[in-house]
């Protein structure tokens, strides 16, 4: 089972992107979550740890209900993905011009 | 709205010294990374790097030449992830090369942020939660633009 974190994969899904609509309002309790949802309580749970996972979202236990809140930097790495190959493609090109200069 | 990376480069070298240098496994190695292109449509290849675990990269760039029009243009895909059953990062990587009167000018396109865009999208396609956004969130998104 891989357990990388993976933002990408995390809010390519529907479901999950919808979760994470519905946080951007308040928090919200798993069961409130699954109350938006046709799907189980254990779907949602499930979609709802890959979120987790991927950093986007944080889960506070408040006496017997979990919450789930959106967690802002988490997408701070989306933008890091581009600006990543933004600065990698630079680097690279800056490289080109250079190695092209010594032939 | 779509965020994809498209930077002009100008080199003094012609189009076909440029091209070389995109196309020549040893001389691509010299300046991006270690590969196993050939410049053959549907040729799968490897780009490999350091991995990135943070961003659940695993160092190796899995692609597949679409086009090559040489001295003029060369596109492959550009597909990335924690693992070759997880390519999350599926991009598309297009080199465009121009005869200037001083050399060359080289155009890359890396595009197709998919998971990226896709939430965009949906960020923007509802309405009745629009206001509700946390303000953090936009502000990501405003700096994102």
């Amino acid at each position: 089972m891989n357990t990388t974190p993976d933002i990408f994969q995390a809010i390519a899904d529907p479901s999950r992107r919808e979760i994470l609509m519905l946080l951007t309002k308040d928090k919200h309790t798993i069961n409130a979550l699954a109350g938006n949802f046709d799907m189980s309580r254990p779907a949602v749970s499930k979609h709802v740890k890959v979120l987790y996972d991927a950093g986007l979202i944080s889960i506070t236990d408040q006496g017997r209900e979990r919450y789930c809140e959106l967690k802002a930097d988490g997408f701070d790495d989306i933008k890091e993905w581009l600006n990543y190959f933004d600065k990698f493609w630079h680097q690279k090109l800056q490289n080109l011009e250079n190695l092209l200069n010594k032939l | 709205m779509q965020k994809d990376i498209v930077i002009k480069w100008h080199l003094p070298q012609p189009v076909e010294k440029v091209w070389d240098c995109l196309t020549t496994p040893a001389l691509i190695e010299q300046w991006l990374m270690k590969n196993t292109f050939q410049p053959v449509v549907g040729h799968k290849f490897n780009f490999y790097t350091k991995p990135i675990p943070k961003m659940g990269f695993d160092g190796i760039v899995y692609c597949e030449v679409l086009e090559v029009i040489p001295h003029k243009k060369l596109v492959y895909t550009w597909k990335g992830g924690s693992s070759p059953d997880n390519l999350s990062l599926d991009t598309i990587l297009i080199w465009t090369l121009t005869p200037r009167e001083e050399g060359t000018e080289l155009l890359l396109e890396h595009k197709g942020f998919k998971g990226f865009k896709n939430y965009i999208t949906s960020i923007f396609m509802g309405s009745g939660w629009r206001k509700h956004i946390s303000r953090r969130l936009i502000c990501i998104l405003n700096e994102m633009k």
